[in-house]
């Protein structure tokens, strides 16, 4: 194979092509993955805090019945797949899964410890810095989004219940949405991208293949039959044509030479001269 | 009278400079050369020394590419021997965002290609495989200390399968060519006493 001619100049070329074409499609997916996942997570930020916003009231009163049902509302709507309210403490208040109310979580796990990293938790983080994305209990992919209950002068003045005004996190809400939609968008996403590389591919390597075979390869094969015949003594019956200009020059010879020899051949005083007929 | 070699790897050049012949056409010294040697015997000395380094350097785009696989394998592993991207962070200052990384990339494994492809064409010598596995290691640690290195070892991993091939293919049949070359003066050393006209 890498002998042939054809296996020179098709080898070197259809490793480039097909290395550069798959590294820009992997740069491109890793790109469109990284845009859909930030849209993603900017969507679920939104969410939760549109959640806090509605429940603000509900907990300046501290109305307990109408969080719950505003929150198990929520948590009902497709794709959501938890919804938690912690206190300062890390105690779960309310969820749409009863059997995680009062359970305590742990500071140093996978979302918690973004802020409590440090022996003073950060206040504020970055919207991708509040995210996490983990495997929930019924094997379904989840992407998750603190979102924190800041403490307010409406909320540290209010007669009902007191926060001193130096706690600046109240508590956290927790949100997790079904990522099974944004799996299934990139796989659609990867798939066509499959297809139109390969789809590239072939028409790039099959296209110079194919040119290579028809203006090169196949006029050397027919050029070598005539050297062969050539060689052998044979004198070729026609003039060789439909050569490319630089190989014609090349048959033009080989056909000369073996009329040279088949005229020598016919003329014994030609060959004890060793000279050949002008006329060729 | 000394052995030269033009950059391509064509037929060697013999000068006469009044010395005896030490080097091969690399300009290394031949080991072992007696000055009392005849001349053939030296010609035949220095082309199978040079026809055993080429037989070392064919094999060289292959010893990269496992080096490589090393590195990638390592990559994979998200560098266990480093210390953790905070801490390289805390002192050296935050990397490039990741999409500036895979724009360099990009451009890297362009540039890389049409360079070996070019050297290829012209037939030049060139032993740069080993450099190419240093760039895509320093590719691969840009993208652990942006930690981004899980959504982007693949294309780094590509780009290296890629461009190690085509380098490891340049290599391998400069060799080939060089090597069949210098059989061939051999051959005809052997037969008559002299080294081969010059071809063009």
């Amino acid at each position: 194979m890498f002998n042939s001619l054809a296996g020179r100049a098709l080898v070197p070329v259809g490793i480039a092509v097909t290395g550069f074409v798959v590294v820009c499609f992997l740069l491109l997916y890793s790109v469109i993955k990284n845009v859909v996942n930030r849209d993603t997570v900017g969507h679920a930020t939104n969410l939760a805090d549109t959640i806090l916003r509605s429940t603000r009231y509900a907990m300046l009163k501290s109305d307990r019945e109408t969080l719950t049902t505003i929150i198990q509302n929520i948590g009902q709507q497709h794709g959501v797949e938890h919804i938690r309210v912690f206190n300062k403490e890390g105690i779960v208040q309310i969820s749409t899964k009863t059997e995680e109310l009062g359970r305590q979580v742990d500071k140093k796990a996978e979302g918690c410890i973004g802020c409590h990293a440090g022996a003073i938790p950060s206040s504020t983080l970055g919207s991708m810095e509040r995210a996490r994305t983990f495997t929930n209990g019924e094997g379904r992919e989840v992407l998750a989004v603190m979102a924190p209950i800041y403490n307010g002068p409406e909320c540290f003045n209010a007669p009902c219940h007191f926060h001193p005004p130096s706690q600046k996190v109240l508590g956290t809400l927790d949100i997790g949405l079904s990522r099974q939609m944004l799996l299934k968008s990139l796989a659609a996403i990867r798939n066509q991208m499959i297809v139109f590389t390969v789809m590239i591919l072939v028409l790039t390597v099959g296209g110079v293949t194919a040119l290579l075979r028809r203006s090169v390869f196949l006029p050397l094969l027919k050029l070598r039959r005539v050297a062969e015949q050539v060689e052998a003594g044979e004198h070729p019956e026609a003039h060789p044509s439909h050569f490319p200009r630089e190989l014609d020059r090349i048959a033009q010879s080989l056909y000369n030479l073996s009329q040279k020899n088949h005229n020598a051949g016919e003329d014994p005083a030609a060959i004890e001269k060793g000279t050949v007929p002008k006329d060729l | 009278m000394q052995l030269e070699n033009d950059s391509r790897g064509s037929a060697p050049v013999w000068r006469t400079s009044g010395h005896a012949m030490t080097q091969t056409i690399d300009h290394r010294p031949v080991p072992g050369l007696a000055p009392q040697q005849s001349q053939p015997e030296l010609l035949e000395k220095q082309l199978r020394t040079d026809i055993k380094r080429l037989n070392r350097l064919s094999n060289r785009g292959l010893w990269a590419f496992s080096l490589f696989i090393l590195v990638s394998l390592t990559a994979w592993r998200d560098f266990p021997m480093l210390p953790l991207p905070d801490t390289v962070v805390a002192v050296l200052g935050p990397p490039p965002p990741p999409y500036v990384i895979s724009i360099v990339l990009l451009f890297y494994t362009f540039s890389a290609i049409i360079l070996s492809l070019s050297r290829m064409t012209a037939g030049l010598e060139h032993k740069s495989s080993f450099c190419h596995v240093g760039y895509l290691t320093c590719f691969f640690l840009f993208y652990h200390f942006a930690k981004a290195l899980d959504d982007n070892f693949w294309p780094v991993f590509g780009a290296g399968v890629t461009i190690l091939a085509v380098e490891s293919y340049r290599i391998w049949s400069f060799c080939r060519d060089a090597l069949s070359r210098r059989h061939e003066q051999l051959e005809f050393l052997q037969r008559t006493g002299r080294m081969p006209p010059e071809e063009d």
